[in-house]
């Protein structure tokens, strides 16, 4: 009867245990994040639906993730600066780099650095999962509410991959906005899982995936691709036409800009890792089959600068490769950030060159055209 | 938390239950040096191969003192090992400063064993005793063990074999009282580290006491230097401090007793008791094998002045063959002077100081002085080091401050919540048995120390002490 009694109070101390790490949990969000202490504590608090799809909900905060009063990410919008919007996805919207050093606002201090006053403004539009569709529908609204002079497009690819698997946001039925999250969401469960993804040797990590990636392709019966189907880049080639078309009706100088990947050229045997973590996301399509993608949706981006003789900043060919640049396949590093703004920064200066001649008077623009000599190429 | 941690964590448990079937002494020697060398090699596989190889190489020097102890033997044992040490250690730093050649770049190329200091000095201790002709008899399999146990072998305490080899040779039964006591201590361990890295990192990126020694700033004034020498002094004491009450507490689930390495260091009221209270396997390893004998050779008053600053110059160049360590060691060398000066004076002129006062005023110079050092400890160049050291001395930077407010009430907090702890904690004792515990609040406690030393900082840094 004792011993039952002990095993009952031990059983009793491992709840109390998981009890209060959870609770610990709690505290340290509401501490360090000002998040709530009940109900659910996810990325989805930064966003709202309406008919189009997610957009950012105003004033959120989730972990180090801030919207601003109009729901971009980044501070709020600065009266009398020449606004440039980067239009994207995560790789935009920033991930895994520092707070405030995510690719636009590095772009932004390059940009006023090189002017010598606070003369342009980036505002950072892009949201994890946005796609070149409801970009487009989004056009009208975002030109409404900032005003921009240009817009830097930075498309997410990989959206064309579940064309076949699930129809596009802008097909989806509006949802409402206030619709309520899951009654309980565990805390502490991210956080082991987090836990384990830093400490769990690389080798093991590997395999776990293959093993959740192979689960996941038999329990929802996708079929297997080599490559994408030549349709989805036609589709692509289409939507990115249809957005530099808006975005020019609603008088703002669409730039393009090729997509980057952590991948060298040829690819390393250490790439092998990003590669195999990249397809646990999109199990569909083999690993040479994204490389393939890249390839040629950079090429349709290439191509679509020379028929809309509109500016092109390469960064698929400009951006170094590795993980000191990018935190996964395709997200950056702060590093890399850093770097991806300076390119950016290149190839934006001849185009804003004129800009600042007019800001800074006769004097500075001699130099500013100089510097802008190696920057964007306007293919002719 | 690292892959190496998880691995300890997952393989310790394990271990821990296949050693109670074990009878044999023997056997239970084997899996534990089995377990220690399984973990040390997941630092690297070279590392495991040059312990094996200094281990071996004490033994048979061990059996060679054992049979005849003379100098000449001992010399050698000790040459062996300062070359070791040299070679993995002291050598490379040097590299950048020879000429181009291919000696000067496969010395570059060599990388610190993680532990070589402590467990090199473990087996010098090994040595010495057998010179003094100590009843130490330890098979092979023994040395092996003591050489490579695991709860030491990464960051000590140092631990000499007098203490370890009667429990390795007794009966396996940790009690339920051990299991206690080491989940207490892993638990208190953890709550430290935690707080060494929140001193570290700080509230705010950039604003923690590694992030403004590393930003290598100088021009900071005097209130700046004290807050940052205070606040690594208090880093380095919860860093290291707390990875001690792990490692005593692991080792004391499996029954073994661990010497303890610190005691309350910072209540120390002069910078002799401190020396005494701090990292005190090396403190009593330095004393015991270099002070001691040295100090016997000559009588004169400023022979043994030189010993002590030599010392604590050896203690300093323990850490880190760099300039900056020497200096650090000269400093508190001179502090132990210094302090013996005061004392002597004190007897000589029979002067009567209340101890009302004595006690509060020494114990403030004393912790004024120790936190003052840190500042040689820490600092990633000469530059930074003197500049500090030139803001603190003098009085016409006190009237302003650079650092941010959240670095002050960081600081300001962890240092008073640590006085007021072991305040309470003194209290505690004197007016009541200690406070029982029930099991289910001792789990809630365990529970928050896990967060904090494991979830909260899961960025964590390493461990300060892993790369002496």
């Amino acid at each position: 009867m004792r011993s039952f009694a002990k095993i009952i109070r031990w059983c009793l101390g491992l709840v109390v245990f998981v009890l209060v790490l959870e609770i610990c949990a709690r505290i340290d969000d509401v501490v360090t994040y000002g998040a709530p202490f009940w109900g659910a504590y996810n990325d989805e608090i930064l966003l709202q639906r309406d008919n189009i799809g997610k957009w950012g909900r105003p004033g959120a905060r989730y972990a180090k993730w801030q919207l601003n009063s109009l729901g971009y990410r980044g501070p709020e919008l600065r009266a009398g600066s020449i606004r440039i919007l980067t239009m994207g996805a995560s790789e935009t919207f920033g991930l895994y780099e520092a707070p405030g050093e995510e690719y636009p606002r590095q772009l932004e201090r390059d940009l006023n650095a090189w002017a010598g006053k606070d003369l342009f403004q980036v505002v950072n539009v892009a949201f994890a999962g946005e796609t070149l569709p409801t970009s487009i529908l989004r056009v009208p609204q975002i030109v409404g509410e900032i005003h921009p002079s240009y817009a830097l497009i930075y498309p997410d690819l990989s959206s064309y991959i579940w064309m076949s698997i699930k129809p596009f946001a802008s097909a989806v039925p509006a949802q409402d906005a206030s619709r309520p999250g899951p009654t309980f969401e565990s805390r502490l469960s991210v956080r082991v899982e987090n836990l384990l993804k830093q400490v769990l040797p690389t080798a093991i990590q590997d395999e776990l995936f293959k093993i959740s990636m192979r689960r996941e392709i038999a329990s929802r019966h996708y079929v297997i691709l080599d490559h994408l189907p030549d349709d989805r880049f036609e589709h692509f080639r289409q939507d990115l036409q249809t957005l530099v078309g808006v975005l020019r009706e609603h008088q703002v100088e669409p730039i393009l800009v090729t997509h980057a990947t952590i991948f060298s050229k040829p690819l390393a045997e250490s790439d092998r890792v990003s590669l195999t973590h990249w397809r646990k996301i999109y199990p569909m399509l083999k690993e040479e089959g994204f490389l393939d993608m890249e390839r040629r949706m950079n090429d349709i981006i290439r191509q679509t600068a020379t028929e809309e003789h509109m500016p092109l900043i390469d960064a698929d060919e400009e951006m170094p490769h590795g993980p000191k640049y990018f935190a996964d396949f395709v997200h950056f590093t702060t590093y890399g950030a850093g770097v991806m703004a300076s390119i950016l920064a290149d190839g934006l200066e001849p185009l804003l060159a004129p800009q600042v001649q007019a800001a800074n008077g006769v004097t500075q623009a001699g130099s500013v055209a100089q510097t802008g000599q190696a920057g964007a190429s306007r293919p002719q | 938390m690292s892959s190496q941690a998880l691995l300890y964590v997952i393989v310790l448990p394990i271990v821990w239950l296949l050693l109670w079937p074990l009878k044999s002494v023997r056997s239970r020697q084997i899996l534990l040096l089995i377990t220690s060398y399984a973990l040390y090699a997941s630092w690297g596989l070279r590392f495991l191969g040059l312990l094996v190889c200094s281990s071996l190489v004490n033994y048979v020097m061990g059996v060679l003192l054992r049979r005849k102890p003379s100098v000449p033997r001992l010399w050698l044992g000790i040459a062996l090992n300062v070359a070791l040490l040299a070679t993995f250690k002291y050598l490379p730093p040097l590299a950048p400063l020879l000429p181009a050649s291919p000696f000067g770049s496969a010395l570059a190329k060599i990388v610190l064993p993680v532990g070589i200091s402590f467990w090199t000095f473990q087996a010098l201790s090994y040595l010495f005793d057998l010179y003094r002709e100590e009843e130490l008899d330890p098979s092979l399999l023994e040395f092996l063990l003591y050489m490579a146990f695991w709860p030491t072998v990464l960051s000590g305490p140092i631990c000499r074999l007098s203490s370890l080899l009667p429990q390795f040779r007794a009966p396996y039964q940790p009690t339920s009282q051990d299991v206690r006591d080491g989940l207490d201590r892993i638990c208190i361990g953890l709550f430290m580290t935690a707080l060494g890295q929140i001193l570290g990192a700080g509230l705010h990126t950039g604003q923690g006491i590694d992030g403004i020694f590393d930003s290598a700033r100088t021009g900071f004034t005097g209130p700046d230097v004290w807050c940052l020498a205070i606040g690594y002094g208090f880093e380095l004491f919860f860093n290291f401090a707390g990875y001690t009450h792990m490692v005593i507490g692991a080792a004391r689930l499996f029954g073994f007793r661990l010497d303890e390495n610190f005691d309350r260091p910072y209540l120390s009221t002069t910078p002799s008791e401190f020396w005494t209270r701090w990292h005190m396997s090396l403190s009593f390893w330095i004393r015991d094998y270099l002070f001691l004998p040295m100090v016997m050779l000559r009588r004169e008053v400023w022979w043994r002045s030189f010993v002590l600053v030599l010392s604590m110059v050896v203690f300093g160049l323990w850490h880190k063959g760099s300039i900056l360590f020497v200096l650090w060691g000269l400093y508190q060398g001179i502090l132990l002077v210094l302090h013996r000066q005061w004392q002597q004076l004190r007897v000589r002129n029979d002067w009567q100081i209340s101890q009302g006062i004595m006690g509060p005023l020494s114990w403030l110079v004393t912790f004024c002085a120790i936190c003052l050092g840190w500042v040689f400890f820490r600092s990633d160049s000469l530059v930074q080091a003197f500049s500090m050291l030139g803001a603190a001395l003098n009085p016409a930077t006190y009237a302003r401050y650079t650092l941010p407010g959240s670095v002050f009430l960081l600081v300001g907090t962890l240092s008073l919540g640590y006085f007021a702890t072991m305040g309470g904690q003194q209290l505690l004792r004197k007016y009541s048995d200690g406070i029982r515990v029930p099991l289910e609040a001792r789990f809630a406690l365990y529970a928050v120390a896990v967060y904090l030393g494991i979830f909260h900082a899961a960025q964590t840094q390493a461990f300060i002490y892993f790369q002496f």
